[in-house]
């Protein structure tokens, strides 16, 4: 029931984000700075939430006439052997993103490319690190 | 850890995906635990022992990796 909720405001809330864009876009005579790009920004994440809330409520609506395949839909989601492949198959693409991640910083510290360029990838680095450390901190409490 | 799953499944005269609609878990995860390619949680294990009324132990089987 919440989660319907839920779709329904994501629904409502995009179609107004995606209204004001457009509305800006229609309205604005002379843009500057940040509202050239505001409009656009407001329709594209607008179209997404739509998107996103419709898509839940048809296929939740479709589910409804289909309460078996739905219940073997929730079992398949909640099974904790695909949880733990899941689980592992994050694991192992985060060793691996961390490797790329470094070989990019590299790459484009030899390039001479930006300096702004390789701090910014090397903030995303640090910040992907910290969050790492941070959950393994949090779990080793918890667990 | 070895198990008899598939064993005391037969002698029920369950299917794999009888079993796992029961257990509400998939059909593979059926097909993993009896092949023992993945061993269950706890709660799991607790849940395959109840259905069956049996403890644990007969069916999942410790063994001790020998070094």
């Amino acid at each position: 029931m919440k989660s319907k909720k839920l779709n329904y405001l994501t629904a409502v809330a995009g179609l107004i984000l995606a209204g004001i864009g457009l509305y800006l876009v229609k309205t604005q005579t002379s843009p500057a700075g940040l509202m050239l790009t505001l409009p656009y920004i407001c329709v594209g994440i607008g179209c997404g939430f739509f998107g996103h809330g419709m898509g839940n409520i048809i296929s939740h609506n479709i589910m409804k006439n289909y309460k078996d395949e739905y219940k073997q839909m929730e079992i398949e989601k909640n099974d904790e052997r695909n949880i733990a492949i899941l689980n592992a198959s994050k694991a192992k693409a985060y060793d691996i993103m961390v490797f790329v991640l470094g070989a990019l910083m590299i790459s484009l510290a030899l390039m001479n490319v930006d300096l702004i360029v390789v701090l910014l990838l090397v903030f995303a680095y640090l910040f992907i690190q910290g969050s790492a450390i941070y959950y393994r901190s949090k779990f080793d409490k918890i667990m | 850890m070895k198990n008899r799953l598939e064993e005391i499944r037969k002698e029920h005269g369950l299917k794999q995906e009888d079993l796992a609609t029961i257990l509400e878990v998939s059909r593979q995860t059926i097909g993993s635990l009896e092949n023992g390619r993945y061993n269950p949680s706890i709660l799991l294990a607790f849940k395959i022992a109840r259905y069956f009324d049996m403890q644990i132990e007969d069916i999942f089987i410790y063994e001790e990796e020998l070094l």
